[in-house]
């Protein structure tokens, strides 16, 4: 049992530099290409290269640590929560986040799926964590993984109908009383020597 | 009476019964134990599906879901300023650590930087919350070994960190006490109206110097009250060995990953609060098994007073609150921001469109993936160990089922 002393020096660990930052490589590495994140390095690829990516994410990036699945759920037409601001495509961004645990570094991987029964590649093969982060994404947005030995719910009974993170499904308490949001911003505390 | 109690068999005949028995192999079915729904008063609601063989547990499953709340779903309903009294909920061991992330991501979206006497007050809170998840890892997981005295030292102990929190914030358990841009004008800070209120509580500071001093000492008593029990050590050494390529491919995270020999913290690696001022330690261990998933963080208790005492002797005067606006509108993108709790890696990887809310709100919680090792770690062990090896990895339901 050791104690090793922390870094003093701040590591770019984040790839929010410049030049052949962490994204740009990982973009390279995976042939995918590099995506809008602040102080996050996000690279998208194609759906049917989902397997294929997140494996040389693993064995050529250094990026063994599996850190989350997700997905979002884009879509002009929400029932919960505000409308976007500018027109998007229906369809669902499923999202990888892997890092390295020598470095630091950390990718999040991201590919799109189609609205209408969205399938992808199960990445249990690659990562055993996927596991669960797999069957969670299954069971709240519907999101098919080929592969997965044990498609069910993580959560929810298995009798449960419906994927409650899509923008879709109703928040049923806000179906009783809306919230009276915008009103209810609470104050801020005055700034500096209290004036 | 003596002569009931006359053996009334031949000696050699008793030889030849007791040599059949042996011979004989029992053929039994699995019995398939179920284990909980426990109370939340333990670490939350888990049940676990074993098969058992003998003393042996198989195939053991984890049931979840106990605990979850929808926090991903209600946060797309709120706005940003009412988000961290959900997430504060997520680890109710160490809900001020919980804030933190979430802040910063809202803040490096905003472009707000908060003023360093804030990120101060911040990083110092954060520690102590670390030093109560500890403490309560200390006091309960020798409990689940069957030792109960540790309990009273680490309670007494983590009572007094608590205290501090709630003379800062207001709260023992959910703070609500960050405020995107800095932190809430502390309570109890003098008798004025609550606009002047801008500075910690008098006296905190001492106070603060004095309860670390006890924390270290505590830790000293409690590492001579379970390092030499040889029971502890019977249960720990050697039982759940989780080796790095396994711990790091589940994604399992913080303590628990320590202890298997990856020196990994990610306050050396990410920059959300000032971390690289403070000279600590990152403890590691050697064989990841139960005992040093021990301690590591009885170490890290003694790390983290360490850090709490240099940051009180070096807090910067100044405000608590940058300058934000009176609505909070996050700016449209996407930013995912980690933070090392008590318990492993959380996270948030916020959407914003820029709304008074988030379009999508992922949370990244360490039990989460600490715990999906359960079924790899408990496989072939015995069944007694369960508890051994569950304890050690030290989750809370509420960071599992968020």
């Amino acid at each position: 049992m050791t104690l090793s002393p922390s870094d003093a020096e701040m590591t770019d660990a984040d790839g929010a530099g410049e030049g052949n930052s962490l994204v740009d490589r990982a973009a390279d590495a995976v042939g995918g290409v590099a995506l809008e994140a602040l102080e996050t390095a996000k690279v998208g690829v194609s759906a049917d290269r989902w397997t294929q990516t997140l494996r040389i994410a693993r064995d050529d990036l250094g990026l063994g640590f599996f850190s989350w699945l997700s997905a979002i759920h884009w879509t002009n037409d929400p029932q919960v929560g505000d409308s976007l601001s500018q027109e998007v495509t229906e369809r669902f961004e499923l999202l990888c986040a892997v890092s390295d645990v020598t470095s630091g570094e950390l990718v999040v991987f991201s590919t799109d799926l189609e609205a209408t029964a969205p399938t992808v590649d199960s990445l249990i093969e690659i990562y055993p964590g996927a596991d669960w982060h797999e069957r969670e994404a299954r069971e709240m947005f519907g999101i098919t993984f080929v592969g997965h030995p044990c498609p069910e719910n993580l959560y929810l009974p298995n009798e449960f109908a419906g994927n409650p993170l899509l923008k879709s499904f109703p928040l049923l308490s806000r179906e009783v009383k809306p919230w009276p949001g915008d009103v209810d911003v609470e104050e801020m505390p005055a700034v500096g020597g209290g004036t | 009476m003596g002569e009931e109690l006359e053996m009334t068999v031949a000696p050699d005949m008793v030889r030849n019964l007791a040599g059949a028995a042996v011979s004989v192999e029992l053929e039994t079915p699995d019995m398939t134990l179920n284990i909980g729904p426990q109370h939340p008063s333990t670490h939350g609601v888990l049940r676990l599906v074993a098969k058992v063989d003998g003393e042996r547990a198989f195939d053991v499953q984890p049931v979840i879901g106990y605990m979850h709340r929808g926090y991903e779903k209600l946060s797309e309903v709120r706005t940003y300023p009412q988000i961290t009294a959900l997430i504060n909920r997520i680890d109710w061991v160490s809900g001020y650590a919980n804030e933190i992330p979430f802040i910063v991501a809202a803040e490096r979206l905003m472009g707000v930087e908060p003023p360093e006497r804030a990120q101060f007050i911040r990083l110092i809170l954060t520690e102590m919350a670390r030093i109560s998840s500890h403490l309560v890892f200390q006091a309960s997981y020798p409990l689940e070994l069957g030792a109960a005295t540790p309990l009273f030292f680490a309670l007494r102990d983590r009572e007094r960190v608590l205290d501090l929190i709630e003379m800062v914030t207001g709260g023992r358990f959910h703070p609500n006490f960050n405020r995107i841009g800095g932190v809430k004008p502390a309570v109890g800070a003098g008798p004025t109206t609550r606009k002047t209120i801008q500075d910690l509580p008098a006296g905190f500071l001492a106070e603060t110097r004095d309860a670390m001093d006890r924390v270290l000492s505590t830790a000293d008593q409690l590492e001579d009250l379970v390092a030499g029990n040889e029971i502890v050590l019977a249960r720990t050494k050697g039982i759940g060995i989780l080796p790095p390529e396994v711990a790091i491919a589940y994604g399992v995270s913080g303590p628990n990953l320590r202890a298997s020999g990856v020196g990994f913290d990610l306050r050396n690696v990410s920059d959300y609060l000032p971390y690289h001022l403070f000279d600590f330690q990152v403890p590691v261990g050697e064989a990841g098994d139960c005992w040093d998933r021990w301690w590591v963080r009885l170490e890290e208790i003694r790390q983290s007073a360490s850090i709490v005492r240099q940051a009180v002797d070096s807090i910067p005067s100044g405000p608590l609150q940058a300058k934000v606006p009176r609505i909070i509108k996050v700016p449209a993108g996407e930013i995912y921001v980690r933070a090392e709790n008590p318990k492993g890696e959380m996270g948030y990887y916020v959407v914003s469109d820029g709304g008074l809310g988030p379009y999508r709100l992922k949370i990244r919680s360490a039990s989460f993936s600490n715990i999906s090792i359960l079924r790899w770690a408990l496989e072939g062990t015995l069944v007694p160990d369960i508890i051994a090896i569950m304890g050690s990895l030290d989750f809370v339901l509420g960071d599992v089922d968020r």
